[in-house]
């Protein structure tokens, strides 16, 4: 019934949201009524499984290919739970000549407070998805002022003040507003948008300040000699290796503008070692943990541009084993059927 | 299988550091004309300050003004580039405009003459996404030389003087 409402749901609300409220989700609400979603439901599934093992009338050798397929199963459920927790899913994107370290979430965002006031680096303190919302304080020891998120935006547009605004608006908030709008089918076609409040500063940067996704010029502000910058921005997971594009080839089918095929010739820089390496369709780059698929590119005469899906999943070779297991019990269950199938064939001709 | 997760605000919070870029040449600059491997000289204004872009650039920076900070871009392409209505219009689009028809486009560029002689500069403008750029289209013999300016609206009026000085001084260098 999940997986039938979850997916009709995709059709109208898109699939990252339909996912989030019924395959990720513990509970998930029906009008009033709530319901188990994804997460609850496997779990119960998986407990389920695992009773059966305290059932003594298994432990004996002719049942070992139905345990075998049990372990199989439950080893399913722990890979499904370990990549439903623990993965990761964004993108690389990178000119070409360009290098970069880190990977964008497709759908998580990040408030980066940057303070630019040391000579030779830059500090940031970052405020994950989980804060950014209404009435959440930000704080932290980097920063010697607080950040109160006063509306957290789905979806918005910046548009211009049709009157003078108030002397609390600063930054962008003195010409414009964000009109929130209804998010999008698809996540990644929001501009998500921040309205805050910076408090008790005794300096003239106290007021009411907003940001969105995609800000051209970022807000800047000076509290006590010290200078910050604040963006919001897709969240970034930093990585311990660089990859540099040296070439994106794009190949067309003869005659039209449908690509048959597209590659990208990068370096993999890690520790001062470089290695060429091409990632092409099909041909994914795996290394560290991640893996990274060309997913698409983006032509202008700005230069090429490369972007790779990047995965990160600890559950991958979870179905590959526990197939692998179940298959296994499957054939050594069969295995110690067949003498007794053989027997009822003979008895069945001879009779 | 339970797990159990913290909900405390430190775990959504992260903090790093990162070197900051390699800093700029100090040493004046107006002097004498910068030259790249492409061909083309230019003069910049100081406060201009060279930046890493891509390898399609032949040249980048960062433009300081009084509200924050521009980018600008030098390209070259072969032949004309694709035309003027497809790139005005990709940089328009860009901006979340509708696209205009050749003729509209033409009447408002303004024409500038200079080392490459006589060019066009346009400006488009999203007040709406307070984002806007300034944009300059110079022909060299066989090939276009793209020049981008992106920054806000008041940012672009601060710097379109210094812009007009730039694009003016793009010669072919011997």
């Amino acid at each position: 019934m999940l997986v039938v409402l979850g997916t009709l749901a995709q059709k109208d609300m898109g699939l990252f949201a339909a996912q989030n409220r019924y395959f990720s989700a513990w509970i998930t609400w029906f009008w009033y009524v709530p319901m188990p979603g994804g997460r609850l439901t496997l779990i119960i599934i998986l407990i389920n499984l695992s009773f059966f093992f305290f059932n003594k009338s298994i432990w004996k050798i002719k049942k070992l290919g139905i345990v075998i397929l049990h372990l199989g199963g439950i080893l399913l459920f722990v890979g499904g739970g370990l990549t439903a927790i623990f993965s990761s899913e964004g993108n690389m994107v990178i000119e070409e000549g360009a290098q970069s370290n880190h990977v964008e979430d497709y759908h998580l965002m990040e408030l980066a407070v940057i303070n630019t006031s040391a000579a030779g680096f830059d500090e940031f303190t970052i405020f994950d998805q989980p804060l950014l919302k209404r009435n959440q304080l930000l704080r932290h020891a980097n920063l010697n002022f607080e950040i109160e998120i006063l509306n957290y935006l789905e979806n918005c547009e910046p548009a211009r003040r049709t009157s003078p605004a108030g002397i609390q608006y600063k930054g962008m908030l003195k010409n414009f507003m964000l009109n929130e709008l209804k998010p999008e089918k698809e996540d990644n076609w929001n501009r998500p948008g921040l309205i805050y409040q910076i408090n008790n500063t005794g300096t003239n940067a106290d007021g009411m300040y907003g940001i969105f996704l995609g800000q051209p010029i970022a807000q800047t502000i000076s509290i006590n000699d010290k200078d910050f910058t604040i963006i919001l921005r897709r969240q970034r997971t930093y990585l311990p290796f660089s990859i540099k594009l040296l070439d994106f080839k794009k190949i067309l089918h003869p005659g039209t503008d449908i690509p048959k095929s597209f590659s990208s010739e990068i370096n993999l820089i890690e520790n001062g070692a470089v290695r060429k390496i091409l990632i092409q369709m099909n041909e994914p780059l795996r290394h560290k943990g991640y893996t990274f698929f060309q997913s698409s590119f983006i032509e202008s005469p700005d230069g090429e541009t490369t972007v790779l899906a990047a995965v990160k999943n600890y559950g991958r070779l979870f179905p590959y084993i526990s197939s692998i297991i179940m298959s296994i019990g499957l054939l050594f269950h069969l295995s110690q059927k067949l003498p007794d199938l053989f027997k009822k064939s003979r008895e069945k001709i001879g009779s | 299988m339970v797990i159990l997760q913290s909900c405390g605000q430190d775990t959504h919070i992260r903090t790093y550091r990162i070197a900051k870029p390699k800093p700029p040449d100090t040493a004046p600059r107006d002097e004498a004309p910068e030259t790249n491997s492409a061909g083309f000289s230019w003069k910049k204004p100081e406060s201009w300050i060279p930046s890493s872009g891509s390898s399609m650039r032949l040249a980048s920076f960062d433009i300081p003004y009084s509200e924050g900070s521009g980018d600008l871009s030098v390209i070259q392409l072969g032949g004309t580039g694709g035309g003027i209505e497809a790139n005005v219009n990709r940089w328009r689009r860009q901006l979340n405009l509708e696209p205009q028809s050749l003729s509209k486009i033409e009447k408002e560029m303004i024409e500038k003459r200079g080392g490459l002689g006589v060019y066009n500069i346009i400006r488009i403008i999203n007040e709406e996404m307070d984002s806007a750029f300034l944009c300059a289209i110079l022909t060299a013999g066989n090939q276009t030389l793209f020049v981008k300016l992106s920054a806000n609206p008041p940012g672009i009026r601060e710097i379109e003087a210094d812009f007009i000085l730039f694009c003016s001084s793009l010669k072919i260098s011997i």
